[in-house]
């Protein structure tokens, strides 16, 4: 299907659109147009990715700056969805017009998914991969080799040097199959390959990490324009994604373990020293004249790079007391040791970088300013030592990472020292946080350097929220309501069990035999209405044990069971993969089964129970972070004092996010449809705080239902969904044909005439009124009790 | 795990709990406490340095070292790796002597030079053999000798800057308690608030006056605006806060104080030199009318003085020479304006507001 947006002439991959995906894409464009970022909510299910892709595409082919487009997701399974769907568009594309655009389309993932080296693809773990690689691909690996040493390489790595370095690979869309195929054929490194292929692609795909995470970014994606454009989608958790790349806990082992890489570092200094002290020569005179080396700023693969250092810094030479090696080993040294004695003290400290340093300074007299070039002299040293094995400095290299960090940034960050695991801990374990606050400062750079960036995710409500937290301001900001023929799905909120006892997972009530029995009698009536698949979700693990256990006690499983087989998530990996391979096929065959999850675990992230999958969601309480965290205690302090968000507010908003995040879990599609049950009498006020489209669907006499209403209107939806539904019945409505489109843009045209019109007759009158203000009904009588109990630890 | 614990236990390695000079162990005697003396730096219980030093110095216990050590000099150790408390313990002193800071050198090549000359020494003093060690002590002693007065100064500025420092952080966290405290109180507030109005509410409901639905939809509304308005406000603080409070702060980028210039002695003419520059006063001048002066011994007597006659008489002979009255008259017409107003000015039109009435103020100065 083609059609324009104003004058941009857009190929549509399918033979209909639905109203929603037609919405986005003009609000894509405004944004792009105008040059700045957005925060669009679009109802999961709804072909997002499809419809950024095919206005992204057409607008760089349309438009001579050809802007690259760089699409970041969460996991390799959605990168692969994204490269398939870019590809079928391609091809969609070229039948359409009748030839083959110049164009390339690249995934670009770890090594470990990537590698076709016979014996180090094997390695299960991707660090061990990594390291493998580096030692095989090394600049200086492959000098030595030259110089005819008797040195390993990869071959498929060299073979990328015989090739031209713009055209390592055809024009087209390149899948990770594809690119794995490919790279088998002609041995060449697939992963090298996307690599330097990077700057030469209309579209990369990757993961959030590749930008966000500063040791990374600094490698992949610098070479990337100013005129990008960068997708972050499923970003309703890039806060978090931010503040992760940026924290980093250390440990008496992993001090440990920096210990001995010092010392290894300091025999090889010597090593040296004997056999080629010219080396260590050369990179001290580099070093004096504070020269930045230039191949080494192109190199592929240095060992670890900067975080996040402003870039003035970056330019100047590296202070004198630790331009000679072995006056930079002992330095880190002593800084390690500095942090040994610091985690011996027994009591819990929280202190600022400034307050920090300053005590680092009375003690040890390390100053602030060799301490911020600590990781590029580290990376700088480890390179002249041509040290094959890095992996053995990874613990170093942590130490190093944070000196930085700790030296290079006074406010958003705080250093938490808890000397045991628990409050009731015997046995100390201490670990030194050093946390980051503030989101907006690892994805700060990535503002300042493309001028459109565009936040979207199926749940990301209050949109407002965003901005705020990321510290940017948007051109457009939007969330679009679903277009449905039918009602298809069902939200519902019970506050009541049958005997009209209030449920709520809230603090003091959450083991009171009352409300686990009726959570209990809601999920046995709703596994009674459900057909095959249902998923319930907890708050944490913790409640979910006692509950499940409670629940044991009173017999409920057993009635369960009769229905539905059980099967529950844990933290562990693998078994939670077998859970849900046996849940699978237990939908596909007879009465269906019930999956036990967490809903900040894995499964309410990146797993879809589309269709059989999960016909109905249960999400037993309100998500609640546990708020006794120190670092979430630290980081709620921030928020408020710096972007002047209420505790209250953040910790609400994170909940129904992640509350929202389990309820999409279920519509994956127009053609789904599902029951979505929020059970606490919570629920009730924070409703609003739903993304748009779930809470448009949610009548008002569905809001505050006791189990019986609940499985009532359950079975009457179910009845209703029972009915023979075709396609044609969504025409016009929930899907448009060309025509529809075409309808819909001549409506919307004359309404902007008649504005404009009407504007033009009384210019006064059309002013809106308002403050500004969310209006917010519910803020009225706020319950006392309950929003204490809200506030309560949700372990 | 396995390599864990192996690994853990190897780090609590026995030398650790046992008191090398008296055996006795953190197991039979958990208050065990170790204690150092920087002469030597071999460590021993309390107990030991108790029984040992207590009478007097006496030498060390441990085998083949023998230093004289006193019982006041031992204290606790910071480190758990003595290598680096000495090594920190050496800095200290070297640090103390060696305390220029990166504004007295020119450049910062200069100045990174400067500090691995320091690095280098410090590391003699640590790592070198007994002649490295000689040397660099030789060294430090003489520089030491050498910049006396810098080294007070140096010292003095880096403790100024400390009390700064401490003064900043002490600042910013009263900021931070005022401002939870604001917060703490706004909820407060906000509380009551709530609570009143539906006591309001509540009461206007049992009088039974007008339509309950009204009443209930106009008292939502206004605790919304209260909120609201409260917000903004508080927001508005926020802003002038952060405004208001970085100068302060940084201070700490201020340029180094300078040494007081020394006073110069007090000169009448304000720096106007008078020495001729049209001629140049001899000695002696032939005039025959003069000469009796010369000769005649009582001319003197009264303190008159050939030579300032001379010096009077080739001054007004010359004085108002190459003084143009035209010239000055012109140059006086410009008026000169002072140069720390145009600066201002420009400061002020580059910030986009620029005051007409000063300008003409400038303008009717004559
Ligand atoms: S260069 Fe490529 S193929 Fe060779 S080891 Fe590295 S990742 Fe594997
Ligand atoms: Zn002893
Ligand atoms: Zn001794």
């Amino acid at each position: 299907m083609k059609f324009n947006i104003d004058d941009l002439p857009v190929l549509f991959p399918y033979p209909r659109i639905y109203p929603e995906q037609y919405a986005y894409m003009c609000d894509l464009k405004k944004t792009l147009d105008a040059g700045g970022h957005s925060v669009l909510e679009m109802p999961s299910g709804t072909g997002k990715t499809i419809s950024l892709l095919s206005l992204i595409v057409a607008y760089q082919m349309y438009y001579p700056e050809k802007r690259k487009l760089i699409y970041c997701s969460r996991t390799m399974s959605e990168i692969e969805k994204a490269l398939a769907e870019l590809k079928a568009l391609m091809k969609y594309r070229s039948d359409e017009l009748g030839y083959v655009e110049d164009f390339r389309g690249m995934g670009l993932t770890s090594r470990k998914n990537l590698c076709l080296h016979p014996s180090v693809k094997r390695e299960k773990s991707g660090t061990v991969v990594d390291a493998r690689c580096r030692s095989l691909t090394a600049g200086f690996v492959k000098e030595k080799k030259d110089r005819g040493e008797d040195v390993q390489v990869c071959i498929y790595h060299d073979n990328l040097d015989l090739l031209e370095p713009h055209n390592l690979i055809p024009t087209g869309v390149w899948t990770f199959d594809g690119i794995m195929k490919y790279g088998e054929q002609h041995k060449q490194c697939p992963y090298f390959t996307a690599r330097r292929m990077m700057s030469f692609c209309n579209v990369i795909i990757y993961s959030y990490h590749y930008l966000l995470d500063p040791k990374i970014a600094e490698r992949v994606s610098k070479e990337l324009s100013k005129d990008c454009i960068v997708v972050f989608d499923e970003a309703h958790n890039i806060d978090n994604v931010c503040i992760e790349s940026l924290s980093t806990d250390i440990t008496e082992d992993s001090l440990r373990r920096a210990t001995r890489g010092a010392q290894n570092l300091e025999t090889k200094i010597s090593e040296m020293k004997e056999s080629d002290s010219e080396k260590l020569q050369n990179e001290y005179a580099k070093l004096v004249e504070g020269l930045r080396d230039q191949d080494e700023a192109r190199e592929e693969d240095a060992f670890m790079s900067n975080p996040a250092l402003p870039d003035d810094l970056l330019k100047e030479a590296v202070p004198g007391n630790i331009r000679r090696a072995e006056h930079f080993v002992a330095f880190l040294k002593r800084f390690i040791e500095y942090l040994k004695t610091r985690m011996k003290v027994r009591q819990v400290i929280s202190e600022t970088p400034p307050s920090f340093l300053a005590h680092l300074k009375e003690y040890t007299f390390i100053e602030k300013k060799p301490l911020r070039f600590c990781a590029e002299r580290l990376t700088s040293l480890v390179r002249t030592l041509e040290l094959t094995n890095v992996e053995d400095y990874q613990p170093l290299q942590e130490v190093a990472t944070f000196a930085t960090l700790v030296a290079t940034y006074e406010k958003g960050f705080l250093l938490i020292l808890e000397p045991y695991e628990s409050d009731t801990a015997e046995v100390p374990n201490p670990v030194l946080h050093f946390t980051c606050l503030d989101a907006a400062i690892a994805i700060k750079p990535v503002f300042d350097r493309f001028s459109s960036v565009i936040i979207t995710s199926g749940t990301i409500s209050p949109l407002e929220m965003y901005p705020k937290m990321l510290n940017f301001t948007t051109v457009v900001q939007e969330s679009y309501p679903m277009t449905l023929a039918r009602r298809s799905f069902l939200p519902m909120i019970v506050t009541r069990g049958s005997d009209q006892v209030h449920i709520s997972s809230g603090f003091q009530v959450r083991n009171e035999p009352s409300v686990v029995r009726n959570y209990g009698h809601l999920l046995t009536e709703l596994s009674k209405v459900t057909p095959d698949g249902m998923v319930v979700f907890f708050p944490s693990y913790l409640y979910m044990e006692s509950i499940i256990s409670m629940w044991q006690g009173m017999g409920i499983l057993d009635e369960v069971w009769k229905y539905k087989l059980i099967l529950v998530e844990t933290p562990d990996a693998q078994e939670t993969s077998l859970a849900l391979e046996t849940y699978r096929t237990a939908c596909c065959n007879g009465r269906g089964a019930i999956l036990l999850c967490v809903a900040r675990g894995k499964v309410s992230e990146g797993i879809d129970f589309d269709h059989q999958y999960g016909r109905t969601v249960l999400c037993i309480g309100v998500p609640f972070q546990y708020t006794e965290s120190r670092i979430l205690k630290a980081r709620l302090e921030f928020l408020r004092e710096t972007y002047r968000i209420r505790e209250n507010d953040f910790l609400s908003f994170d909940a129904m996010r992640h509350a929202a995040q389990c309820l999409g879990r279920v519509l994956r599609g127009k053609d789904d449809y599902g029951i979505m049950v929020l059970a606490d009498r919570r629920f009730l006020k924070k409703r609003n705080q739903l993304p748009k489209w779930i809470n448009q669907a949610i009548l008002e006499s569905e809001v505050n239902l006791s189990t019986d209403m609940a499985v009532g209107t359950a079975k009457k939806f179910l009845r209703g969904m029972a009915q023979p539904f075709k396609a044609s019945d969504q025409e016009g409505i929930s899907t448009w044909s060309l025509k529809d489109l075409e309808a819909h843009k001549e409506k919307a045209d004359e309404e902007i005439i008649r504005a404009l019109r009407e504007a033009q007759e009384n210019p006064e009158g059309k002013e809106q009124i308002g403050d500004g203000m969310q209006v917010d009904p519910d803020d009225f009588g706020i319950d006392e009790d309950d929003e204490a109990a809200m506030m309560e630890i949700d372990a | 795990m396995i390599r864990n614990g192996a690994s853990k236990s190897l780090e609590s390695n026995p030398s650790d709990d046992i008191c090398p000079v008296c055996k006795s162990n953190r197991y039979l005697t958990p208050s065990l406490q170790f204690l150092i003396n920087p002469e030597c730096y071999h460590k021993m219980c309390s107990t030991c340095v108790d029984r040992i030093f207590t009478s007097g110095p006496a030498s060390c216990p441990v085998r083949y070292c023998g230093k004289t050590l006193r019982k006041k000099g031992f204290h606790k150790a910071f480190f758990g790796d003595l290598k680096v408390e000495r090594e920190c313990d050496i800095r200290k002193r070297v640090g103390a002597v060696y305390n220029k800071r990166q504004d007295e050198f020119e450049t910062l090549l200069d100045w990174n030079n400067y500090l691995e000359n320091v690095e280098g020494l410090v590391f003699d003093l640590v790592e070198g053999g007994k002649e490295d060690k000689m040397r660099a002590e030789e060294k430090l002693r003489a520089y030491k000798e050498r910049n006396l007065g810098e080294i007070e100064a140096n010292k003095r500025a880096g403790l100024e800057e400390i009390e700064m420092e401490k003064r900043r952080e002490r600042a910013e966290k009263e900021a931070a308690r005022q401002r939870r405290l604001a917060a703490v109180r706004e909820a407060e507030e906000e509380k009551m608030d709530v609570e009143k109005s539906r006591r309001e509410v509540l009461e206007k409901l049992a009088s039974g006056e007008g339509d309950a639905r009204e009443i209930t939809e106009m008292a939502q509304k206004v605790v919304l605006k209260k909120s609201g308005a409260r917000r903004i406000a508080s927001e508005a603080i926020l802003q002038s806060n952060g405004s208001a409070k970085d100068p302060n702060l940084t201070i700490r980028g201020l340029k180094k104080r300078e040494a007081p210039v020394a006073e110069k002695p007090y000169e009448p003419f304000g720096g106007v030199d008078l020495a001729p520059s049209r001629y140049v006063l001899q000695e002696d001048y032939d005039s025959e009318w003069l000469a009796n002066a010369k000769k005649d011994q009582r001319h003197a007597a009264g303190g008159f003085s050939l030579h300032e006659y001379y010096a009077r008489t080739m001054f007004e002979a010359f004085s108002g020479l190459g003084v143009f009255i035209e010239d000055e008259m012109g140059s006086k017409a410009l008026p000169a304006v002072p140069s720390s107003i145009g600066t201002e000015a420009a400061a002020e039109a580059s910030t986009g507001k620029i005051k007409v009435e000063h300008k003409m103020e400038l303008d009717d100065v004559f």
